[in-house]
């Protein structure tokens, strides 16, 4: 059985409620931190914890804790990045909506690390029902003393504001969210100044995932360097994945990060396999951002070893023949998907969620979804394929914000991986109209070539 | 410590010595000619514009003396600024000069390039920058974006077809007047420019948004069509204004003054910001003193009439024959009823037409 850290709790009936939660062992972990550490004790142990931040970058949280400024009397402040809107990813819905402590918890404990006194979450529009489940747990954390002014007797004090976003996915960019926070145009800012130097309102200012700031709950609970003995390298802790498409059981789940994709995508104790005996096409492992990958790359690195569910063994071989961890929406795909469909609804979702501030992204996320749309409908043509990898590689790296990058990646992995999927569309248009391409050799082994 | 710190920075090989904090772009404008990245959005007297359009985009080959690795990323080079020691490739970069023709070619994608009766032509950053980077043909088959054109007001046309989203306006009137009436709806490639419900942009100073934009989607509607600009000779003159510098560019044809701007220098930036009624109000010679004619880059178009340092020669022809004034076979006044001398074309509302020349 594997390790649960986070979800351990989920289906204790009444959870939700403040009453169950700290029955439940609830609000130990902010006692400890807030009476027996300091601040910089608290960083110490995310930093010994090795835990990478969850919300796609996978960058390690202590590192960007410790670059935050701390000027004179300027105040700094937390924000809980809580717009999950990445297409297959809905990890931090379900910890919100069943856990609410659990995320309290983890705020108010990164609050005093941080010295925050005033704490944001920032999320989505689109979860029209979890504001009031978060203000609810807040009300009751600050009827029970843990919120508000001067915390358990240390002279702490901190509030905890909800703010809900009006439905746009470019606000899940750090400085989108600031701005959007500040009541502004969610357009991303020019980095550098980093918001860790200049945040909301230009103070110093940190932004996490949802998923990040509940883990330091554990983390505290177990100390750093327990936490860090879980997973494997520099994949430490457990990730929550969220399971989508063709799978017989998906839904959220908690891995510790040592088990292989098959074991994931197959083993009963997981999604439990493909439904109606199907075959495994390809699969995106992070949310609709990063590569897409044929099976046989997905369960097999291109050197043949076993694929594991954690950052490094996802990212082998780069984005020629690997992917990313990314926000763990994995999205399964099965014999029957036609990539081309797929990568058009990508395009047509960067397209609608383009701030349009940078040209390459504004104007080149239209391009290449009109492109796509031309290939699915049967009127493409050959030189399509080529002229969409221009276009992508063009729009890579030459952005203001990741958002960019995100819709290069998935055409460029469909392109890179299903082109001939790409081009049977091209040849076949009336055929491509009533059927789909099917699984070809995707699934084969991979050759691997001998020498004598 | 009074003195300034200087950053040395090599810019396409070329060493300058500039203070902290100037951008690379503004370091490279020092140094001047191919050198200065092009800017579509970016405008130095407007704070925080920039970093949208990625034409100045630039590789950094090596960050600073200190930390000598390059950046990863080409940098937009209007928001980055110089550390000592940085050395920059522009148009030494093939990289760059790569990026930079995307881009073009991105901006180009949903402009209607209607040159031949667009107001802006020959004064165009976009024009200026597809000549110089872009390639002659698109790979772009699709129908381009199109927006009903919005009266803002009795002197501003916004021609929303053109606009590259540059956010220079926006800027404009954010820091120019009180209360910015005018901004960016929507997102992605149907955002646009617009007032929510159409309305007037009105302020004493929002005629500038006219001279920021870089392309011609705002057009001041006392000019339109009534002229090309090349054909219209650059003065510059001022007036004492009570709201502002009163310095200005009078762009005439003979005596007649058929707009005002205000002056603008070698990088398309205006010097001083100017009023509505300076630009819109005093369309007369009498209302200004003029200075002389403005010096215009002899790569512009405008400076092909070569009105600078000419001299008309004197008319002979008198002298010559004793006095008598020569005998006209045909006078095209007496014979057609268009082009009355009379009439001043620069008051006709809109491009001439035969109408206007009817005596009925």
């Amino acid at each position: 059985m594997a390790i649960k850290l986070l979800l351990e709790k989920a289906h204790v009936q009444g959870i939700r409620t403040y009453e169950v939660y700290r029955r439940e062992g609830g609000y130990t972990a902010l006692e400890k931190a807030l009476k027996e550490m300091s601040p910089e004790a608290i960083v110490e142990e995310l930093k010994k914890s090795g835990m990478r931040g969850r919300g796609g970058a996978g960058f390690p949280t202590g590192m960007k804790w410790s670059f935050i400024a701390k000027p004179e009397g300027v105040p700094r402040h937390l924000v809980c990045n809580a717009d999950e809107s990445e297409p297959g990813t809905f990890k931090d819905r379900y910890l919100m909506e069943f856990l609410p402590h659990l995320l309290i918890e983890g705020l108010i404990i990164s609050s005093f690390a941080l010295g925050s006194n005033a704490t944001y979450i920032y999320i989505r529009g689109e979860y029209a029902w979890i504001p009031d489940i978060l203000e609810e747990a807040i009300r009751e954390a600050k009827a029970a003393g843990f919120l508000g002014k001067n915390i358990l007797g240390t002279g702490f004090d901190c509030e905890i504001y909800v703010q809900r976003g009006a439905g746009a996915y470019i606000c899940g960019e750090e400085t989108a969210l600031i701005e959007s926070l500040e009541g502004k145009r969610g357009n991303p800012r020019i980095k550098p100044p980093f918001p860790a130097i200049k945040g909301v309102w230009d103070r110093p200012t940190v932004v996490n995932n949802v998923e990040t700031l509940a883990a330091l709950v554990p983390i505290i609970k177990m100390g750093g360097e327990e936490y860090a003995k879980i997973g494997v390298g520099r994949s430490t802790g457990t990730k929550l994945i969220s399971a989508c498409g063709n799978l017989n059981k998906p839904g959220v789940y908690e891995i510790d990060m040592t088990i292989s994709v098959e074991e994931f995508i197959y083993s009963d104790e997981y999604c439990g396999g493909i439904p109606n005996g199907k075959r495994l096409k390809a699969c995106i492992p992070g949310g609709s951002s990063v590569p897409i990958l044929p099976a046989n790359l997905l369960l097999k690195t291109a050197k043949g070893e076993t694929r594991y569910m954690n950052y490094e063994s996802l990212s082998d071989g780069g984005f020629a023949t690997g992917s990313m961890m990314g926000s763990g929406g994995f999205i399964v795909l099965d014999e029957d998907q036609c990539v081309v469909k797929h990568t058009l609804t990508l395009a047509r979702f960067y397209r609608h969620e383009s701030c349009g501030q940078c040209s390459p992204c504004r104007e080149g996320t239209g391009w290449m979804e009109k492109i796509l749309k031309n290939i699915e409908t049967g009127k493409g043509k050959m030189s399509d394929i080529d002229l969409l990898w221009d276009i992508q590689r063009r729009i890579e790296g030459n952005t203001i914000c990741p958002l960019g990058d995100a819709a290069a990646w998935p055409v460029a992995a469909a392109i890179r991986h299903f082109r001939d999927e790409f081009e049977w569309h091209i040849t076949n248009p009336q055929e491509a109209q009533i059927r789909n391409f099917g699984l070809a050799h995707y699934a084969d082994p991979i050759h691997v070539p001998v020498t004598a | 410590m009074s003195e300034q710190q200087l950053f040395k920075v090599t810019i396409d090989n070329i060493t300058i010595e500039v203070p902290a904090g100037t951008s690379i772009l503004e370091a490279a404008r020092k140094i001047g000619g191919e050198v200065a990245p092009p800017a579509m959005c970016f405008y130095s007297k407007l704070k925080g514009s920039g970093g949208k359009c990625r034409t100045c985009l630039v590789e950094v080959s090596k960050g600073s003396e200190k930390d000598p690795r390059p950046m990863p990323k080409l940098v937009a080079s209007c928001r980055t600024t110089v550390m000592d020691g940085m050395e920059v490739k522009n148009i030494t970069s093939p990289k760059v000069v790569d990026a930079r023709a995307g881009v073009v070619e991105f901006l180009l994608l949903n402009h209607p390039l209607d040159c031949p009766i667009c107001d802006q032509a020959g004064e165009c950053h976009l024009q200026d920058l597809s000549y110089e980077h872009g390639k002659e043909g698109t790979r772009y088959e699709f129908q381009r974006r199109k927006f009903k054109k919005h009266d803002l007001g009795p002197y501003i046309q916004l021609h929303m077809t053109r606009c590259i989203m540059c956010f220079r306006c926006v800027y404009t009137a954010d820091q120019l007047t009180e209360n910015r009436v005018h901004g960016v709806l929507d997102r992605g490639d149907h955002a646009e420019i617009a007032t929510f419900i159409e309305k007037s942009l009105d302020n004493d100073f929002i005629g500038n948004v006219i001279d920021v934009c870089p392309v011609g989607a705002l057009t001041d509607k006392t000019f339109r069509f009534k002229n090309r600009v090349w054909f219209l000779k650059p003065m510059d003159a001022h007036r004492d204004c009570p709201k502002c510098s009163g310095k200005v560019t009078l762009w005439n044809r003979g005596e007649e003054v058929f707009r005002v701007t205000a002056r603008k220098d070698e990088w398309g930036e205006v010097e001083d910001w100017i009023c509505n009624e300076c630009r819109f109000e005093k369309k007369h010679s009498s209302d200004w003193v003029i200075e002389g004619p403005r010096e215009i880059s002899r790569h512009s178009v405008i400076s092909q009439g070569h009105y600078v340092h000419t001299v008309t020669p004197t008319e002979t022809f008198l002298a010559v024959n004793d006095g008598r004034a020569p005998h006209l076979l045909l006078d095209i006044h007496t014979e057609s009823d268009v082009n009355k001398p009379e009439i001043e074309l620069s008051l006709i509302n809109g491009p001439a037409h035969s109408n206007n020349f009817n005596s009925k």
